[in-house]
């Protein structure tokens, strides 16, 4: 892990507060050190700057000095010089005399070096130590270029000290020599320097051997002699800070190198105050700006640990307790208050769901979720010889109802359901619920068999008063199926509990009895059911299906014109299974698209195989079409595909569809429906006059045949209103262009009678059952001779 | 006629003096004098005014005789006439016309004197007594400058602005030709040469160098 995670991950462990107080502090720190830093170093560099321009301007001072010095001397040696005393001891011509009253000048005026010359600059007296040759002749050049007037004064060390020479004419009147003095000055000049400017003094003798000649710094005459070198610089001495400078050699110094210093401590000390108030500044600021960064951040922080305190107890489920917004108008008063509004907003809506979860919104009544958890807490709680009842009832004809008097008034028919059961059971510890659809369910804690018998038997009561509706009587009946256990029960058999009563319902409405009370036997008929699907499959695979053909006969000639193809399935252990045993399970879990199209291949296989010889018409097949083909999008694709396969024209074929199946969903079915009819399917419509569906409704379909339901064929002979239901119809499908198919044609009365009211075609027992592809085709033969139906040339 | 004249004498003094010499040089003329012209130069051959020349030889030396008269006054805090030419032994006055005391003074070896803070005329007139340049000056005033110079012939002149020396009526003879001006430095050795007087007159041309500015 690198170290820049490492500090990261460390400081996200620290609080909001902290973690910000560190940050922000920790952020004006080094803004801090940078400017400290800058400061600092600005300082320093103004120190040496204004040190160098101090000394600049000392070298100056050190100029004017030496010039101040050269005048006051030489003012002073002139003075001497006119001196009437000392001119005429001079005048007198005698050495000793010359000699004294040099001295005497000498002492008065301070020089420690005098010297005489005369007009030709010989010497002529010298006092002030060893008359050193070089020193004479120095002196000498020197009082010459005075009478030259080239210079004022010179500066050279003499016995190892600074002096300063001036050179005064002696006038008596005419100049008849000169005189020079000698004056120590380094003493005098570095305290003039040290109290005018601050600077101190370090004077070397320059020449064969370079040797210190004068210090004022505090170790300076300790400094070997070479140490200082440049014009400029910075040197330490004795422990201290000195800038150092090298004044210009002037012409009138000789042999000489004087430095300038001055302390960068003394200039450093006038910052000194300066730099400790901001230090102090800097510390304050850091410590005020760490108070309030820590106080400002847990003005957030506190806040939001309480609003997580409050957050974790909406996420077990407290909602009852207000968040409060600490009296704060700002961003965390705002967001505790939004906080709050979540909170009741997800209080209501908890409450809603659970009113979604646990309540039927349609009837008030619990719904089936409540009703399992009501069954499994008595199941729980059910001592060992406790006996107790489920009941389910189920609506007959209820899809009727909300199909022809429509759904608002179905749902009204499961609203007065609901209330007039719920009025039996108020008051008893019975419950009871809507379990979905027109299903309700009631419990009865307490109840064995016969209990639930007398209740079923009052419910039966209660529903015997027909719901009105816009003048008509609706009659309600049930299905009751009727579970009873006694005993001791774990919580999980209440699922098995309501299934068993289910099962035992849908016996009953099975057997129109009304009432079953389970049994196991009913359990293993619906077992069976459950196998069938893996059955079903096995089916289509092992090719047990079947295909049988019933024939249709125009009524008008005997022609054999169509069929109606039928599947039979021949099961390996149970023989023939009838249709209505499979195809509405097969409906129900949509295996019938299957075996729609298992039966249009059969079909188109066997097609061309039916077709009559050649001069008859061709014959036209109907295969039924489910309501689950209708839904399908890619079934016309699929249709399309297995008839290009066998080479079978679409007119070939007819496509049957239930009233009922288009009900389902008549959007998608029409939509399906146009589809087949502009590809040139002929569709039919199967059954009409079991559904609610009006001829006007039909009208819109693009069908072009319609099949009388064989009830009211098979009604004809015996009910004259039946005969007549037929006969409109026949007139009706006519005016609107359809042709008619009547089933369940069972003798030669219905047949004739057909014919007589211009029914178009017939289907039924009177002439052939549903045959095998190669039965149908003898059968026709023999048909067609019975009836001496003429084969067209 | 032109005849030498003293310079820096008053008018009386010059008429007296000048008697005097006239007599001398006629009777020296009689015995076949000649005039001497000397012109001098500065260094760069510019004509230099206020020179004074004179011959010495024995035979002049023994005709010298003290000048009368001879004064230099302190006027305006100057000494007039700056410079006087005398013969040896003669005494010269220095009476004070200022209302302010002088202090006149001379450091020379060839006469050492002061006169003290006076002024009107001191009592006693300064003798100078011995052949030399004696350097004046007044110790209260530094300005005033003076010098005298005094000579130990009677043959000496002084030359006028813009005109060379004339030396008139020198007997034929040896002598030693020496010029001075007071610009000389100190102890600076004045200009010389020997010269040989006939009958015939003579004329000598002098550089004076190192002059003090």
């Amino acid at each position: 892990m690198s170290t820049a995670g490492f500090w990261a991950k460390r400081l996200g462990k620290l609080g909001l507060a902290r973690r910000t107080a560190l940050v922000s502090v920790g952020l004006l720190f080094c803004i801090q050190l940078v400017v400290q830093f800058f400061i600092r170093d600005r300082i320093e560099n103004s120190v040496q700057h204004n040190v160098m321009v101090a000394l600049d301007s000392s070298a100056n001072v050190w100029g004017r000095l030496l010039d101040q010095n050269a005048e006051k001397l030489a003012l002073g040696a002139s003075v001497l010089a006119a001196d009437f005393g000392f001119r005429s001891a001079i005048s007198s011509g005698d050495q000793e005399t010359i000699q004294s009253a040099l001295e005497n000048s000498q002492q008065r005026i301070g020089a420690t070096v005098a010297a005489i010359f005369d007009t030709n600059f010989e010497l002529k007296t010298f006092n002030g130590g060893v008359p050193d040759p070089a020193l004479i002749s120095s002196l000498q050049n020197f009082a010459r270029s005075m009478a030259k007037m080239t210079v004022k004064s010179q500066s050279m060390p003499v016995h190892g000290r600074l002096h300063q020479f001036v050179s005064t004419p002696i006038k008596a009147p005419s100049t008849i020599g000169w005189i020079v003095m000698g004056f120590p000055i380094d003493q005098a000049l570095s305290a003039d320097m040290q109290s005018l400017t601050g600077a101190k003094l370090l004077l070397y003798q320059t020449g064969a051997a370079r040797a210190l000649l004068f210090s004022s710094v505090a170790g300076g005459a300790q400094l070997p002699v070479s140490t200082l070198s440049g014009d400029v610089g910075r040197i330490q001495i004795a422990g201290e800070d000195y800038a150092f400078k090298r004044i210009n050699q002037r012409t009138d110094m000789v042999a000489v190198d004087a430095y300038l210093l001055a302390p960068l401590e003394d200039a450093r000390a006038a910052f000194g105050y300066m730099k400790n108030v901001l230090l102090l500044i800097d510390v304050a600021a850091l410590v005020l700006f760490a108070l309030g960064s820590i106080e400002l951040a847990r003005r957030v922080s506190q806040p939001l640990n309480a609003l997580m305190e409050d957050a974790q107890r909406l996420a077990i489920g407290d909602y009852s307790q207000k968040i409060p917004d600490f009296g704060r108008q700002d961003e965390v008063g705002n967001f505790a208050r939004a906080f709050d509004q979540m909170r009741q907003g997800i209080q209501s809506s908890q409450a809603e769901v659970q009113r979604l979860a646990y309540w039927d919104r349609l009837t008030g009544l619990p719904n089936r979720a409540q009703f399992t958890g009501r069954l499994e807490d008595l199941l729980r709680s059910a001592g060992p010889d406790a006996a107790l009842s489920v009941m389910v009832m189920d609506l007959d004809r209820f899809k009727h109802i909300n199909d022809v008097l429509g759904y608002a008034f179905g749902d009204r028919v499961l609203q007065i359901m609901a209330q007039r059961i719920a009025a039996l059971l108020d008051g008893s510890d019975r419950m009871v619920c809507r379990l979905g659809g027109c299903n309700f369910a009631v419990v009865l804690p307490r109840g064995g068999i016969d209990a639930a018998l007398e209740l079923a038997k009052a419910i039966n009561l209660a529903l015997e008063e027909p719901v009105r509706h816009e003048g008509q009587a609706v009659d309600l009946r049930v299905g009751v199926g009727v579970c009873s256990h006694v005993g001791a029960f774990d919580g999980t058999l209440a699922d098995t509990l309501i299934g068993r009563a289910e099962v035992a319902m849908y016996a009953a409405k099975r057997s129109h009895s009304g009432l079953k009370v389970y049994d196991p036997s009913l359990d293993s008929a619906s077992a069976q059911t459950l196998s069938m699907l893996g059955e079903l499959k096995q089916a289509i695979s092992h090719n047990e299906l079947r295909l049988f053909l019933q024939p249709k006969i125009q009524l008008r000639t005997d022609q054999v014109v169509a069929a109606e193809a039928l599947v039979r399935w021949v099961h390996p252990a149970r023989g023939m299974v009838p249709p209505m045993d499979f195809i509405p399970f097969a409906e129900q879990t949509g295996f019938i698209r299957h075996i729609t199209i298992w039966m249009i291949d059969a079909l188109a296989r066997s097609w061309h195989d039916l077709q009559p010889p050649a001069g008859q018409g061709p014959l036209r097949v109907a295969v039924n079409l489910s309501t689950r083909d209708l839904m399908d999008p890619e079934f016309p694709a699929k249709l399309e595909q297995v008839l290009q396969q066998h080479a079978v024209p679409r007119a070939g074929l007819c496509l049957e569809i239930t009233e009922s199946a288009i009900m389902d969903d008549p959007v998608r079915a029409e939509a399906t429906l146009n589809e087949l009819a502009n590809a040139g399917y002929k569709l039919s419509i199967d059954d009409f006059g079991t559904g609610y569906s009006s001829l006007a409704y039909l009208k819109r379909l693009p069908v072009s045949e319609l099949k009388i339901d064989k009830s009211f064929v098979m009604g004809m002979e015996g009910s004259e209103s039946d005969a007549q239901i037929v006969k409109s119809t026949i007139d009706l499908a006519h005016n609107l262009g359809l042709s008619v198919v009547a089933e369940g044609i069972e003798n030669d009365a219905i047949y004739a009678k057909l014919r007589v009211l211009n029914c178009d075609e017939g289907q039924g027992y009177f002439m052939s059952k549903p045959l095998p592809v190669t039965d149908f085709v003898a059968w026709r033969a023999r048909w067609l001779v019975q009836h001496g139906v003429m084969v067209d040339a | 006629m032109r005849e030498a004249r003293f310079l820096g004498l008053n008018r009386y003094c010059v008429w007296r003096t000048g008697l005097c010499v006239v007599l001398l040089v006629f009777s020296v003329a009689q015995a076949g004098a000649a005039d001497v012209t000397i012109s001098v130069q500065e260094d760069a051959g510019k004509p230099l005014d206020g020179a004074v020349a004179y011959l010495e030889s024995a035979a002049a030396k023994a005709l010298v005789k003290p000048l009368t008269g001879a004064e230099i006054g302190q006027v305006n805090k100057h000494f007039v006439p700056p410079v006087v030419v005398v013969t040896v032994g003669t005494a010269v006055n220095f009476p004070n016309r200022d209302t302010v005391r002088h202090h006149v003074y001379s450091f020379s070896p060839a006469k050492t004197f002061d006169l003290k803070l006076y002024s009107g005329t001191p009592a006693a007139p300064v003798v100078f007594d011995k052949p030399g340049v004696v350097d004046l000056g007044c110790n209260i005033h530094d300005q005033m400058r003076a010098w005298v110079l005094v000579v130990d012939t009677p043959y000496f002149g002084r030359g006028e602005a813009g005109q060379a020396i004339v030396l008139r009526g020198v007997p034929p003879g040896a002598y030693r030709l020496k010029v001075w001006h007071p610009r000389l430095p100190v102890n600076a050795p004045m200009w010389e040469q020997n010269v040989t007087i006939t009958a015939a007159p003579l004329a000598v041309s002098a550089v004076l160098k190192g002059l003090e500015p």
